[in-house]
């Protein structure tokens, strides 16, 4: 391809495409985009991938290590099995130790029956992506070991990760509509409006958020289910989150207002709702993209640390912040130190969203 | 003294009937000999026989430098004419160092009662089965039971120096516990069948309690932890006011009698309180006011409420080893706060405390004991007899919400939680295994044990029986997720459970209960809270389940707040236990004829002999297991007090030590003979 001719492509390209291909060149952030899309395709298959009940609590599985796989059968065959493993507590040190048995294998396939979920929240089935031929999944698999409960600490994780993605997923959606509305409100009309509004940011943005948090985490009511503190953590989460797209958004408002095609759309008789939605947002869309995805993973933190703290999510909530709250202990750091997985995917995500924000950031715009 | 023998106040410290067969229990042990972590009960031997005791006296470094300096009189004359005499349980000390150990701040006050609880009029012996002397050299009890003799040491003074007679019991009677301001509820111990007992002074070292109906109890109240029997450390501490004498010669100038009213309340001002009874209840309380003189072997020099509690020794204790040494070993006791257990647990592990029983956590046992070496401590474990280590309290008297207390004061309604609960899960995870699953039932060689058969019954894991009960009481609806639905508006049944951090990590245990609970269809919503927070909102009667053990329930009748209503702020029902403690003036009558009928026999009990005291505390047992108004799980384990971190530094420390309300633990093990080898 010569160069007049990929300079003739550019000039014709549309602005979608030039943002793509400016996306393309940031290899970083298009590895993460693909990391972060991983990540929510396990948050909605969750129940699938886990192949233990969350919940399920056993005793004589209390801090089972992580289970290795064995790929291969004695004649060098590809056929996956784990041991079965008999656990019994030293008399002397008091600590429960795992034998696996040898003798008795069982066979890992795809697509194994366990327990039984509603796909989506509405197929019932009980098929999940691994199961164990002749056990109970709950009996046999321990990918990543249990906790003290016997809970399997695998599947607590994948329906962790399912709680804290749309959790942040759900709050950024709620500041974006603030956001976009305060924002919006505040650089179109400006005077009074704005003052009210820039005042109150500030207001918000100027308390420490931990505090302010705590303050409101601990007003929710100790009645409610942990489905409505789940949401009533995303709308405090949420409730610091607008502030800074709503300042974003009406700086953007303001830089427009003044432009040619805004007038000249004004003068052509459009409606103010047509202007902003027909004319405005779209030129800023991109930008308010990148915004987003740079406020994801702080949404994300923001419940971790929350739980963590005791002051977010609790159980039987699963979220990784509720997950890193049990691994806080002295038996976790001697004796399960696998607990702390869970910091794991917390890291990658966080970088991910980071790297992939960066990426759209300059994508956004491709003449810069 | 007429209708009164006298049995020879020293020589006969009769043996209590109640509490013979506890070393019995220690047959369980056995089980647990494999870990090498489980020793026998003893503590050093108490001298009676005055032709044994020293006839001159030493006294440590630092008090000797204060009587060079002319700012304490000699040793000699600051012991008692008849002190209490010690054999250490291996040597004869040393004196010096201070003993390092961890608080939770000033809620955990009994941290540091306990080993001050050399201020008790009577204790136990060593393995808990025996009366034996403490600050009263001895007692006698009339035929009848109607008249009870305290016979005081001569000579014995007050941390201050002021002399320590049959007044100060006395000015507490008349003037501490006379005073509706101060105490506005009379105890119980003091009102047999309602009609309140008197004390009066024989002669200086003598005091008499008459009563006007039999009351052989009394001699069990007087040295158990009860409101007569607990001492001044721990009965004067906070807003209570019993312990049976007090600091006359101090607090009369807190009190109107003695000055004026307008005087004390200006006074009262001036330091700011809101009254005087504030101010008394802060003077008398010796976790916070550094002035106010003590008995036991320490006194307090920086107070509770900060974030060191320091413990210096008290220049005037009663007590000497058999050398003459004055006791206590150790100069100081110094209590570091840490908020949260986990912190407790990591210090005693890297061995920053010399002796720590308090917060130490079973489940950190692997941890403990591999860090044995490291820490430079051993790691003993004393196993206690109560019958349940972790239970749920389920408040009788509850009227915050009319359709949970309909469901709290059905029998069917808690027996089925009971049933839902699978007690082996619970002992394998939090217990690893070393406890006893159960009612809350003492264990079968406790004397007060109604039987094997009650430690079982309605305590076995059935949830299918659960269930069916739970129908057929009318709670059979369910909503989408499974969970029984209210009857009165069709919405989820949630019962709050409250659980504080303490012993074992209650809300964790709660929160598998609480799961287990699911599979009855029963949705229990664990709220984990602060102690004073919790402790607050129990005896506010604000609870629907509390959670806590119930140690001290293994000799009903001298700590039976975990078990029955009987004393104020009892979890069981805190509205019951105010009717029953005020002969009916305050509170509400229960309905429910089986609590009558343990309040009939529980105050019959006070004016039986032994035998008849254990007849009737077993049938209490029955009632309390049938009815389920504590829903018991594991106990006669280690988790509370029981898992002992002791340095290698110390010597004369107990194999292992009564770990049991009435002990004290570890006071009756009496850390005063303590001492570091080096």
């Amino acid at each position: 391809m010569s160069a007049t001719t990929a300079e003739s492509r550019v000039a014709v390209a549309t602005q979608r495409q030039l943002i793509w291909w400016r996306f393309r060149k940031h290899k970083l952030a298009l590895v993460s985009a693909f990391v972060v899309l991983a990540f929510y395709v396990v948050a909605v298959f969750a129940d699938t991938i886990a192949y233990t009940e969350p919940f399920d609590t056993q005793a004589s599985r209390s801090y089972i290590p992580p289970q290795p796989i064995h790929w291969f059968d004695a004649a060098g065959h590809f056929h996956p099995t784990v041991n079965a493993l008999k656990g019994t507590r030293d008399p002397r040190t008091f600590k429960l130790a795992y034998v696996p048995d040898a003798s008795e294998p069982r066979d890992l396939v795809l697509f194994g029956h366990g327990y039984e979920y509603r796909l989506f929240g509405i197929i019932p089935t009980d098929i999940h992506l691994l199961g164990v031929v002749n056990s109970r999944p709950q009996d046999a698999l321990f990918l990543l070991g249990t906790d003290q409960l016997g809970r399997d600490v695998f599947s607590r994780l994948i329906l962790a990760s399912r709680t804290s993605l749309s959790i942040g997923l759900i709050g950024v959606v709620i500041s974006l509509v603030l956001g976009v509305l305060l924002g919006g409100i505040s650089g179109l009309y400006g005077g009074w409006i704005d003052v009210v509004i820039q005042r109150v940011i500030e207001i918000l943005r100027s308390i420490p958020t931990i505090p302010l948090w705590m303050g409101l985490a601990s007003a929710v009511p100790n009645s409610w289910t942990p489905q409505q503190v789940y949401f009533a953590i995303t709308l405090i989460i949420s409730l610091i989150g607008w502030t800074e797209l709503a300042r974003v958004v009406r700086g953007r408002f303001l830089a427009l207002r003044e432009e040619d095609f805004i007038t000249a759309a004004e003068l052509a008789g459009a409606s103010q709702m047509r202007i902003i939605f027909k004319h405005m947002v779209p030129s800023f869309l991109s930008h308010i993209i990148a915004a987003v995805s740079l406020a994801l993973p702080a949404m994300i933190i923001s419940e971790t640390t929350l739980s963590f703290l005791g002051l977010g999510l609790r159980p039987p909530a699963i979220s990784w912040g509720v997950l890193l709250q049990d691994a806080q202990n002295l038996q976790t750091l001697a004796l399960a130190p696998w607990l702390l997985v869970v910091a794991l995917p917390v890291i990658v995500v966080i970088l991910a969203f980071n790297f992939l924000g960066d990426g759209l950031r300059d994508a956004a715009d491709p003449y810069g | 003294m007429p209708n009164l023998s006298r049995r020879g106040l020293l020589a006969t410290l009769a043996a209590s009937p109640a509490a013979m067969a506890l070393l019995t229990e220690a047959a369980r042990a056995a089980d647990l000999s494999a870990s090498g972590l489980v020793g026998e009960l003893q503590g050093p031997t108490m001298i009676t026989d005055p032709a044994k005791w020293p006839k001159t006296f030493q006294e440590a470094p630092m008090l000797a430098e204060r009587v060079k300096a002319g700012k304490l009189p000699p040793v000699a004359e600051r012991i008692p004419a008849e002190p209490m005499v010690w054999q250490p349980l291996n040597e004869t000390g040393k004196y010096g160092g201070t003993w390092r150990r961890a608080f939770t701040g000033p809620a955990d006050g009994e941290n540091g009662n306990r080993i001050q609880s050399s201020d008790k009029p009577l204790h136990w012996s060593a393995d808990g089965s025996k009366i034996v002397p403490c600050v009263a050299k001895g007692y006698a009890l009339s035929d009848d039971g109607k008249t009870y003799t305290l016979s005081l040491r001569k000579g014995m003074k007050w941390s201050d120096g002021s002399p320590f007679t049959a007044d100060d019991f006395i000015f507490w009677f008349e003037d501490i516990y006379g005073n509706p301001e101060i105490v506005p509820t009379p105890t119980p111990e003091m009102r047999p069948r309602g009609k309140p007992g008197r004390m009066v002074k024989v002669d200086e070292t003598t005091v008499r309690w008459e009563f006007d109906v039999p009351y052989f109890l009394f001699e069990d109240i007087m040295a158990g932890d009860t409101a007569m029997g607990g001492g001044q450390a721990v009965r004067q501490a906070a807003k209570i006011s019993f312990g049976a004498y007090a600091p006359g010669h101090y607090l009369k100038q807190f009190l109107p009698k003695y000055s004026s009213l307008e005087a004390v309340n200006a006074r009262a001002k001036q330091e700011g309180f809101e009254n005087w009874v504030q101010m008394l209840h802060f003077k008398k309380d010796w976790e916070l006011n550094t002035e106010v003189p003590v008995l036991g072997p320490w006194r307090t020099v920086r107070p509770i409420n900060t974030a060191i509690w320091l413990l210096e020794r008290n220049p005037y204790y009663y007590a000497v080893d058999t050398a003459g040494n004055q006791l206590p070993y150790f100069d100081k006791v110094q209590f570091t706060l840490a908020e949260s257990l986990e912190i407790v647990n990591l210090r005693a592990m890297a061995g920053e405390y010399d002796e720590q029983e308090r917060h130490i956590d079973l489940g950190k046992l692997p941890v403990l004991l591999d860090n044995q070496e490291k820490g430079n401590y051993k790691v003993h474990l004393d196993l206690g007899f109560a019958g349940s280590d972790f239970m749920f309290h389920v408040n009788q008297s509850f009227t915050g919400d009319a359709e949970i207390r309909k469901w709290l004061t059905n029998a069917d309604f808690r027996r089925a939680l009971s049933l839902g609960i699978d007690r082996d899960q619970l002992n394998e995870t939090f217990w690893l295994g070393v406890g006893t699953p159960g009612s809350p039932a003492p264990g079968e060689s406790m004397p007060q044990s109604p039987g094997p058969e009650w430690r079982k019954k309605w305590s076995t894991f059935d949830p299918a029986l659960a269930n069916k009960m739970l129908d057929g009481i009318g709670l059979a609806k369910k909503d989408g997720d499974g969970f029984r639905v209210r009857t009165d508006n069709g919405e989820r049944l949630r019962l709050q459970v409250i659980a504080i951090a303490a012993f074992l990590p209650y809300p964790k245990l709660s929160e598998m209960v609480a799961d287990q609970w699911r599979k009855i269809g029963i949705q229990a919503d664990v709220k984990e809270m602060e102690r004073g927070l919790g402790f607050a909102k129990q005896t506010n009667n604000e609870h629907q389940l509390f959670v806590w053990n119930n140690g001290g329930t293994e000799l009903l009748y001298l700590f039976p707040t975990w078990a029955v209503p009987v004393i104020p702020g009892a979890a069981f029902g805190p509205d019951y236990a105010r009717w029953y403690s005020t002969g009916g003036a305050q509170g509400t009558k229960p309905e429910d004829p089986n609590i009558l009928k343990i309040f009939d026999l529980y105050a019959e009990a006070a004016g039986l002999k032994a035998e008849g005291r254990t007849h009737n505390a077993q049938e209490i047992w029955k009632i309390l297991v049938d009815q389920q108004y504590g829903i018991g799980t594991v106990g006669q384990s280690p988790a509370g007090l029981g898992v002992r971190l002791v340095s290698n530094r110390l010597g004369n420390i107990a194999a292992r030590v009564c770990n049991a309300q009435h002990c004290r633990t570890p006071g009756n093990s009496h850390p005063e003979t303590w001492y570091f080898k080096a």
